[in-house]
């Protein structure tokens, strides 16, 4: 008799998820799907809107990365500007953009993952969450707690308000730095590296134990897209992307925003609100990539400040050439987070952070603007046209999970064909399949936004099957 | 009794109060530190009443008055501040919010609006009446500024100040009930108006319906205190 | 003494109410003293229990998913809290009200998609004509407004809720906090 599970609601997530895996007749698994339920429409309500207060609407899609849009907006604004920002404002941009890296790598780390990790995953699900991950071992918990605050923090103290702030607009910032800020950011590093240092090491010793699920957590060959910067490390705000494949060569590099359109196109399947992105020259689903953390330790060659560098010549020891188990993007994360403190180090101690010089004024300048940053989870992507008037008259966003859709249902199918044989299962190996979507640390509630654009063409026909009329766009 | 006597005394919220002929039970009230709120009215502006947030209660009448407007007379008894007011106010405010769409939170006024002010004032944490979600056009044609028919509340201050302190009258209002709306000139687009760009409806205006386009977020807050003292000036001619 | 059983809930929203909740930080672990989460994104518990005390929702109702868990929400909790402002007034994602969800759905999956072009259905849930509050369909005991209401609100907010002392909400948000 052929079934169907489904884990509904997928927890341990951001937005809403659910998996339904399919059985044939003899109890195997046959297919399995990751459902995204939720879409509100950004991109068509956001018209008519005036382009300016785009960064602030943006925002909205996401309470855990509304930084990340906030910059990715803003700098598709900018570009129907036509203006670059001062010095200073990008460099504050920077940091924000790097705090709320962090603050959200811990969440996804601590709050979602860990409890797997630590109490196993196939343990009590009563307990398998924070407060028993806090209860099991304090010091761990109380990391994640304190590297979220550090990130969130810091972005309170720059924007004034942790979740949403309206401190980036397009043109730079509202307000400059002051000096108190930035002594109270510096005084909360030594306990961020403490922290990081902690769940890494603790990370490292568990490693080992976690290869069988390494093997079948979504392990397979992908291309994969990040940004970088010219000198081939690793970059969050500026950069242009690169794609590279399975076995690290490059297949497209230089792609900046305007270019992203070219390249980039989506797919929908009927089963998910959340589109497929795929590199439109290999057509879908062959052209499907990967994006995030693994990502991008896989296509930058440094990261640019000295122990996130030694972490990551230890991480590519994972493989010869790209890692590919995503079970590993809970190691990339760690250095992602590392990375992001000692840059927010760096950033501080030049003293033209202080310059009060951080907005750029102009009015609408072209009718079309691109914008892109890399998001915690992966490459954001927004682009906007306006009329005459600087009316937003068409949007397309590009979400960093949606870039993973094809993997992580990839992924799900890899871990449910190993996980569930011969029709059994068990709440432990459910949680298994929700384990490996958790590695992506997919964010639904910005995911179902994305769309590309395409000529369409339209046929009517009358009912005898003739053409009566055709449109292509 | 004649009306020859200027000054008159009467009670508001139980207090002994003294006014002059002719002022209103806002100005009186405001005199002696009584909060009545308001929305439509601005010092310096001539009062219309629009709003009715500023109704009060007269002992020995069942009509309510609105403040702004209603002038005192020697022995009135006025309250400002009883359960039934306060549950009023709070009806003006939910049929405001309803009426049109105030999306607080992405709103360029958020955390500077007048609107959003008085509804936390009064205790306002819901809207009982279902939003009615219209679909209303935003007018960017200005080189300066932006109007929003969104966040708009029909105050008519942005009318009154065109018209009285400005000269120009630009604004005006356009059809009746739910179609009233505010329009420039003859409904023609702001930009190709005969707006002097002085930008002093953008000043008055209570929430972000009017806008200055170089202004986004939080350095929004508007100075509208400039106009008792314009007047003081141009009367001193 | 038992300790109160919480949950926690996101409708249609951006999860930054959830977000906030996880803001108090350590107050957080705190109060994990006082309530047991016993529903929430953040805990394994796939079926809302039949006894909540107090049940905390973020979003507004914009499918026909939502609509039947507010429902069942609402039958298995003492106090409903709505928190943030999609879930009292609609808010943002009430922004596709007056244009209506099919042309959404057609602009997102048929004109703007470069393969497959459709609009999903198998599983996902339809979208409702218009996004409402919540409290258009079940009754909600307390309000906390705010995009998303501070940490600093929440922990007053749930502390005098769990203790039973008084709450004045406009003292501590406001719409667009």
């Amino acid at each position: 008799m052929s079934q169907t599970i489904t884990i509904d609601p997928v927890t341990r997530l951001e937005g809403h998820g659910k998996i339904t895996i399919y059985l044939d007749d003899k109890g195997q698994v046959e297919n399995a799907q990751f459902h995204v339920t939720q879409v509100r429409g950004f991109e068509r309500f956001a018209e008519g809107r005036p382009f300016y207060e785009m960064p602030s609407l943006m925002a909205r899609i996401c309470g855990i990365c509304p930084v990340s849009h906030l910059i990715a907006s803003a700098k598709a604004c900018e570009a129907i500007m036509s203006v670059r920002i001062p010095h200073t404002a990008a460099q504050l941009r920077r940091m924000l953009n790097l705090a709320q890296m962090v603050q959200s790598h811990a969440l996804s780390f601590f709050y979602l993952s860990s409890p797997d990790l630590l109490l196993g995953m196939e343990s009590d699900p009563k307990t398998r969450h924070l407060f028993g991950v806090v209860a099991a071992k304090p010091e761990l918990g109380r990391a994640g707690v304190s590297l979220r605050r550090f990130g969130q923090h810091i972005i309170e103290l720059l924007g004034d308000k942790r979740i949403h702030p309206g401190w980036v607009i397009p043109g730079g910032v509202t307000e400059p730095l002051l000096a108190a800020k930035r002594d109270e950011i510096l005084k909360m590093i030594p306990q961020a590296y403490a922290d990081v240092k902690l769940a890494l090491g603790w990370y490292k010793q568990i490693a080992d134990s976690f290869k069988p699920e390494a093997d079948v957590f979504a392990n397979f060959p992908s291309l994969f897209l990040g940004l970088v910067n010219e000198d081939e490390s690793v970059e969050f705000t500026d950069g242009a992307l690169r794609l590279i494949d399975a076995e690290g060569a490059i297949v497209e590099d230089g792609i900046t925003a305007t270019r992203f359109a070219e390249a980039i196109g989506e797919a929908v399947e009927p089963y998910s609100y959340t589109k497929f992105a795929y590199y439109k020259p290999l057509g879908y689903p062959q052209g499907s990539y990967r994006v995030g953390p693994l990502a991008r330790l896989n296509i930058a060659k440094t990261m640019g400040t000295p122990l996130a560098d030694k972490e990551l010549v230890e991480f590519k020891q994972l493989a010869k050439g790209p890692v590919q188990s995503s079970f590993y993007y809970h190691h990339a994360r760690l250095v992602d987070i590392l990375y992001g403190i000692e840059k927010i180090e760096e950033i501080l101690t030049d003293p033209k952070i202080l310059d009060t010089h951080v907005r750029a004024q102009a009015a609408v300048n072209r009718l079309e603007g691109a914008g892109q940053a890399e998001a915690p989870r992966g490459t954001l992507h927004h682009h906007y046209k306006v009329d005459d008037d600087g009316k937003i008259v068409w949007a397309n966003l590009v979400i960093a999970t949606g870039q993973n859709n094809n993997a992580m249902n990839k992924g799900i199918l890899q871990a449910a064909r190993h996980y569930v044989k011969n029709g059994k299962f068990t709440e432990g190996t459910l949680n298994r399949v929700e384990a490996v979507v958790r590695t992506f640390d997919p964010c639904l509630s910005c995911s179902t936004h994305a769309f590309g654009q395409m000529p369409l063409a339209l046929t009517i026909l009358n009912h005898d099957g003739e053409v009566v009329d055709q449109l292509i766009r | 009794m004649s009306d020859a006597v200027e000054v008159k005394t009467l009670i508001i919220d139980e207090q002994e109060v003294s006014a002059r002929r002719g002022q209103t039970i806002l100005e009186v009230a405001r005199e002696n530190d009584i909060n009545i709120p308001t929305l439509c009215h601005l010092d310096g502006l001539g009062d219309v009443g629009a709003c009715r947030l500023c109704l009060v209660e007269i002992k020995g009448s069942n009509k309510l008055l609105p403040a702004c407007v209603a002038t005192v007379y020697e022995g009135m008894e006025v309250s400002t501040n009883t359960e039934r007011l306060r549950r009023y106010r709070r009806n003006i405010l939910e049929l405001l919010f309803a009426e049109r769409n105030h999306t607080c939170a992405v709103c360029v006024s958020n955390g500077h609006c007048e609107l959003q002010t008085m509804a936390q004032e009064q205790g306002l944490t819901h809207v009982r009446l279902p939003y009615r979600n219209p679909e209303l056009a935003v007018d960017a044609s200005h080189e300066r500024f932006t109007l929003d028919h969104n966040r708009c509340i029909l105050c008519t201050r942005c009318v009154r100040v065109c018209a009285e302190i400005e000269g120009a009258h630009i604004w005006d209002l356009m059809g009746r009930g739910e179609a009233c709306t505010v329009i420039s000139d003859l409904h023609e687009e702001w930009g190709k108006s005969a707006c002097t760009r002085c930008g002093k409806c953008v000043q008055v205006c209570p929430t972000g319906a009017l806008f200055d386009k170089s202004k986004v977020g939080s350095d929004q807050p508007k100075n509208p205190d400039f106009l008792p003292y314009l007047n003081l000036m141009r009367e001193a001619r | 003494m038992s300790k109160l059983k919480l949950a926690t809930v996101w409708l249609d929203g951006c999860s930054g109410c959830h977000m906030s909740f996880l803001d108090m930080d350590e107050r957080l672990l705190e109060l994990a003293e006082l309530v047991d989460v016993v529903y929430s994104p953040i805990v394994d518990t796939k079926e809302f229990p039949d006894e909540v005390d107090i049940a905390l929702v973020e979003g507004a109702v914009a499918s026909v998913d939502d609509e039947k868990k507010i429902k069942k929400i609402r039958a298995h909790s003492k106090m409903l809290v709505a928190m943030g402002d999609c879930a009292i007034t609609g808010n943002v994602p009430a922004m596709r009200n007056p244009i209506g969800p099919e042309t959404i759905l057609d602009r997102a999956y048929i004109e703007n998609a470069s393969a497959q072009a459709q609009i999903p259905c198998v599983v996902v849930p339809k979208l409702l004509k218009i996004v409402r509050p919540i409290h258009e369909f079940v009754k909600v005991d307390v309000y906390l407004p705010g995009c998303p209401p501070s940490a600093d609100t929440f922990h007053t907010a749930l502390t005098a809720l769990v203790t039973g002392g008084p709450l004045d909400v406009s003292a501590l948000t406001r719409f667009g906090a």
